[in-house]
């Protein structure tokens, strides 16, 4: 009686755990992915929306660049190492930690 | 053992189950949740997308606007000064539509109710909501200077502060005056809309000036005591490229206009007969703010909760952009609305998904002058949340201005327009 209780049990956690998911990912972000994506989207006022940009050659581009590309030109930025115009100036207001997570979400993902 | 086995696989079910719940109620909840965004500018419409894409399309918004285009205020002094048209700075509205799922509704508030949860429209039509969300941008009052509502009306003096028809009479009423003519140019106390943009004017008008009417000038009439924004920078160009062409008077007050005669008043110094009168009037939050009671800021700016924007005088009520008493350092321009809709779209998803609200979120300002057709002056910022102030603060050490006016400069502040029009209004 146990065992077939257990197994009910089971069945019904891994009928769960296989919908849920699916229909909990197709209709919310988390708490996190939210927080992630509106930092990433401050640079989209220049870069253009997820870094793609809109302004051909009147922007330097951003979304041909990996994470670790990003991240060393940010904080290349902010560290003077690397010059420019408005960004060595920008840079220097984000925290590393908040440059690591723009250029996870802005690098090229493959 | 096997009881405790059992008793553990129980307790796990309960927690799949309750977080499953939990998880539905969520999604059900943004998804139940009437959003309604009012004023399609730079705050309003990237509210507007942006409460789409942070939901994964699932929230239900609508954006109320009664413009037909997006029209840019920045780049709109380029129009002034002849070197542009209207259509380099409009764009359609029909990326929020068809890529973003945003419904749009062609319209005007007539009124809010708090209470009740609902707006009126013009048309008549009463919505609910749950979430409302105001970008109204700026109200002009023009009743503070004698004269100017009547002769503004009629047309004879313009502010063109607001871009539209009024940009293109501007600049048909500069090409049309003789060569010789003073072309005035007043400004109000700050706060106003676009701290550096009445200097860039002065810098496109009289570009215009030097290449087609080289015996006329700018006259600059500014209440406050010197150049709001970019000052060295302005006055540096000015000395430069615009000698003899541009005159600039501070702390210069003007209360009265007399349209018959041409003839700005002042508080302090003699009347001044101009041939063109670009007079740009003290400003506050838009009507909509105003009318609903919620400028509670000397009856003329709304006070926000800075984490999400949301209005410290009524519930589910955000304000953004142009309207707001603003966080120190926070100037009152489109870049800074579009970033204060992202971070109000993000608060509003999680509040409806009854996640916390982002403890730390981060605002940036760029600011893009053009001194001639090439050459361009910035200015720019970074605001981090400050917790325990409840309040933006700009980080030290960061932002700050050019060197020096630069035609590279001149080519990003393109890119910046053509990315954040893209950014705005899809």
């Amino acid at each position: 009686m146990m065992l077939i209780s257990r197994i009910k049990i089971t069945i019904a956690v891994a009928a769960m755990s296989a919908v849920a998911p699916l229909t909990i990912s197709a209709q919310s972000n988390s708490a996190e992915q939210i927080y992630t994506m509106s930092l990433a989207a401050t640079c989209a006022n220049c870069h253009g929306t997820n870094g793609v940009s809109a302004a051909g050659g009147d922007m330097p581009k951003i979304n041909d660049l990996t994470h670790e590309q990003i991240k060393k030109s940010l904080m290349d930025y902010k560290s003077g190492a690397h010059q420019g115009t408005v960004m060595p100036q920008i840079a220097k207001g984000y925290t590393d930690e908040q440059i690591n997570t723009i250029a996870a979400m802005l690098g090229k993902k493959n | 053992m096997n009881r405790r086995l059992f008793m553990g696989q129980s307790a796990a079910l309960i927690g799949a189950a309750s977080t499953l719940t939990s998880f539905s109620a969520q999604a059900s909840n943004l998804q139940k949740a009437k959003i309604i965004v009012v004023g399609a500018g730079y705050g309003g419409a990237t509210a507007a997308k942006y409460l789409r894409t942070l939901s994964n399309n699932s929230a239900d918004v609508t954006l109320i606007e009664p413009q037909a285009e997006f029209i840019s205020c920045p780049i709109s002094n380029l129009v002034v000064g002849g070197t542009q048209q209207m259509k380099a700075i409009t764009t359609p509205y029909d990326g929020l539509v068809k890529k973003y799922g945003v419904k749009m509704v062609k319209d005007s508030v007539s009124k809010i109710d708090p209470q009740k949860k609902t707006v009126q429209l013009a048309s008549g039509t009463v919505m609910s909501y749950d979430k409302l969300v105001l970008s109204p941008g700026i109200g002009l009052m023009l009743d503070k200077i004698d004269g100017l509502a009547e002769a503004n009306k009629a047309g004879i003096t313009l502010q063109a502060w607001k871009a539209g028809p009024e940009t293109v009479a501007l600049h048909k009423q500069l090409a049309d005056m003789r060569d010789g003519g003073v072309f005035a140019l007043t400004i109000p106390l700050a706060p106003y809309r676009c701290p550096p943009g009445p200097y860039e004017r002065a810098c496109q008008v009289a570009n215009y000036m030097k290449k087609n009417k080289p015996k006329s000038k700018v006259v600059v009439f500014d209440a406050n005591p010197g150049i709001a924004s970019k000052g060295k920078l302005f006055k540096a160009v000015w000395d430069d490229q615009y000698k003899d062409l541009i005159e600039y008077q501070p702390a210069s007050n003007v209360v009265g206009v007399d349209a018959k005669t041409k003839t700005l008043k002042f508080e302090l110094r003699d009347d001044f007969k101009a041939d063109v009168l670009n007079v740009l009037p003290p400003m506050r939050a838009g009507g909509l703010v105003i009318e609903t009671g919620l400028a509670n800021a000397n009856n003329r700016w709304a006070n926000v909760h800075f984490l999400n924007f949301e209005s410290t005088a009524a519930k589910d009520i955000h304000i953004l952009g142009d309207s707001i008493q603003t966080a120190p350092k926070m100037p009152k321009s489109g870049h800074m609305a579009n970033q204060q809709g992202k971070v109000a779209a993000a608060a509003i998803i999680c509040e409806l998904s009854d996640y916390p609200v982002n403890p730390n979120p981060v605002v940036t300002n760029t600011c893009y002058s053009f001194v001639n057709d090439r050459d361009v002056i910035h200015v720019a910022s970074v605001h981090q949340y400050d917790a325990a102030e409840k309040t933006f603060k700009a980080v030290p050490g960061s932002g700050g201005l050019s060197p020096a006016p630069n035609a590279l400069e001149g080519v990003y502040a393109w890119g910046w327009a053509k990315n954040i029009w893209s950014d705005t209004v899809g």
